[in-house]
């Protein structure tokens, strides 16, 4: 009940933003921020509640940010652009899913941050297609048959319908046995494997489902910023991503979209200290891990919002 | 004998190294009865515990529960073919409620599609209900109940033990091995744990039981099988395993010497 009211107030006041405010700077951080939560919410799947350490996740939102970027420019509709980020994130996911995630510890981080690498390199020397360090610009937008949002309130609205949808799923998932399957997973892998539960499968399904959250992000991505270039989807940003699931809140829905948003928004807001910045905001994401282990959500928590109990 | 036994181990070796930590073990175990297996610290039960369940797979051997072959197959296949297991030290799933913890169980062999649970569709729903409704029944059955919605990390340890029994119970096994259910309880706590244990039994489960506390092994055991050094020494009713000249030497007579 609490948590419908919650929800309520939430999205009233996501609606009312852009009443609030018309300026493009802010709408456009906005969008970016609301991405990076979709980004973040795919990377809790595998990180957040299997334990699994994946530094892909960025990677994985340059894939379908470039697909749809190379796709488009050269004339293919837009609505093929979403399935064909997903197949490519699908099939990377589970090239590299299914010989590490067999094995347990940390044989995934390093794969992925390999992965990272890989698609960084490909991305600055394939200069013909991908535009290389200067990116690609002038992508087409988003258009679904002629229609589609014009300008940056438009395409904030449609970012935080999607929003909400990658929420409602993940929220789904969390109360399904899968849900409960990568908690199991992460909390004891041997525990879970003998109440029935196939872990390689469970971990792949997280790091694939969370790679599917990415791929589409990134597709969003190129078609309502219109511009991609490598920086977006480095190793740094991958860094940043976890950074922000774990200030936010491991394995909890609302710290994914609470640290994405955060983490976002905060470097502009400090933009005013220029150098100094970098201080204070590192300083703040020492703070928060120091003082609240369980991240921004715990914060949250301390509401009786999440009853983490009656599902 | 192999027709009414439910599980049946045939000729399993474990070596660690140089180490012979199970030495061409045999055992039937007879369908319905509550069997243990006793032995001094190092004697192989534990390892024997992990051979049958998956955990830590033997070097060879045979090992069949209800006619089906369970060597070397996954933990998960042979949990979902009927064998079920407690822990030594607690694991639980600290992160998820009591209710959760054995619903994850009570999910075992249920196979539902991601596109169901995205959806949320009426089969979903079912399917949800009917992992729920067995894991209240199983939670009912070992006095749980009352924790359901409760963090399970916040659990006293006594309770925590049982819950591990109640998941065990949720995937709805043929057997139930447990392993030394009582380490680190108390007396009435005990008590409570023989009690559900002859609840399980009733219920038709067969129940393998490591415990290295003899007086609850000796009240509850209809059969008690002997390791020493990775060989069945000995193996009978518990009144026969108490008098058995070897056992008292290899076991309960190092035991009374101490004491």
């Amino acid at each position: 009940m609490k948590q419908t009211v919650a929800i309520a107030l939430v999205a009233i006041a996501a609606l009312a933003i852009p009443a609030v405010t018309q300026d493009g700077y802010i709408i456009q951080l906005l969008n970016i921020a609301i991405l990076n939560a979709i980004v973040v919410l795919g990377l809790n799947f595998a990180t957040g509640w299997t334990g699994q350490i994946n530094f892909g996740q960025a990677a994985f939102y340059g894939l379908g940010a470039y697909a749809t970027a190379i796709a488009t420019k050269s004339g293919l509709p837009w609505i093929v652009t979403p399935v064909l980020s997903v197949a490519i994130v699908l099939a990377a996911s589970l090239t590299l899913g299914l010989p590490t995630l067999r094995l347990r510890t940390y044989y995934l981080a390093m794969t992925t941050i390999g992965f990272g690498e890989i698609v960084r390199l490909i991305i600055v020397h394939w200069e013909p297609v991908t535009g290389g360090t200067s990116g690609l610009r002038a992508i087409p937008g988003i258009s679904v048959f002629g229609v589609g949002p014009q300008g940056q309130i438009q395409h904030y609205y449609l970012l935080v319908v999607i929003l909400a949808l990658a929420t409602l799923v993940a929220a789904r998932i969390r109360r399904s046995a899968l849900g409960r399957a990568m908690i199991a997973t992460k909390d004891s892998e041997i525990a879970a494997e003998q109440s029935g539960v196939d872990t390689t499968r469970t971990k792949l399904l997280a790091f694939m489902i969370g790679a599917v959250y990415a791929g589409l992000a990134g597709c969003l991505y190129a078609s309502s910023i219109r511009f991609v270039s490598p920086d977006s989807f480095s190793g740094v940003q991958a860094v940043l991503l976890m950074t922000m699931l774990i200030v936010g809140g491991m394995g909890s829905i609302a710290g994914s979209i609470v640290g994405a948003l955060t983490l976002t928004i905060l470097p502009e807001v400090l933009r005013f200290l220029g150098q100094w910045y970098l201080v204070l905001y590192g300083l703040g994401v020492i703070v928060v891990i120091v003082l609240l282990p369980g991240g921004l959500a715990s914060m949250i928590a301390a509401f009786p919002l999440r009853r983490a109990g009656a599902p | 004998m192999t027709d009414q036994s439910i599980v049946t181990v045939r000729g399993v070796t474990r070596r660690f190294g140089g180490l012979v930590a199970l030495d061409g073990i045999d055992l039937d175990v007879p369908r319905g009865i509550v069997q243990a297996i006793i032995g001094p610290n190092g004697s192989g039960k534990t390892t024997l515990l992990n051979a049958l369940s998956g955990a830590s797979h033997a070097d060879s051997g045979s090992i069949r529960v209800d006619g089906e072959e369970i060597f070397r197959l996954k933990p998960h296949r042979i949990a979902r073919l009927g064998l079920a297991r407690t822990f030594q030290n607690i694991r639980i799933f600290g992160n998820l409620t009591v209710l959760e913890n054995v619903k994850v169980a009570s999910a075992c062999n249920v196979r539902t599609s991601l596109f169901n649970v995205v959806a949320s569709n009426a089969r979903q729903k079912l399917t949800e209900a009917d992992i729920e409704q067995r894991a209240r029944h199983a939670l009912e059955l070992v006095g749980l109940a009352g924790r359901a919605g409760d963090l399970s990390m916040q659990l006293p340890y006594a309770q925590q033990r049982l819950l591990e029994i109640a998941r065990a119970l949720a995937s709805d096994p043929k057997v139930m091995l447990l392993d030394e259910p009582a380490a680190g309880m108390n007396t009435t706590e005990s008590m409570t744990l023989l009690v559900t244990i002859a609840r399980l039994k009733a219920g038709g489960i067969t129940i393998l039981l490591v415990e290295h506390n003899v007086r609850l092994v000796m009240g509850i055991s209809d059969r008690v099988a002997v390791l020493d050094f990775g060989r069945k020494i000995a193996e009978g009713t518990p009144a026969e395993v108490q008098r058995d000249a070897g056992v008292i030497e290899a076991y309960l007579g190092r035991r009374h010497r101490h004491a």
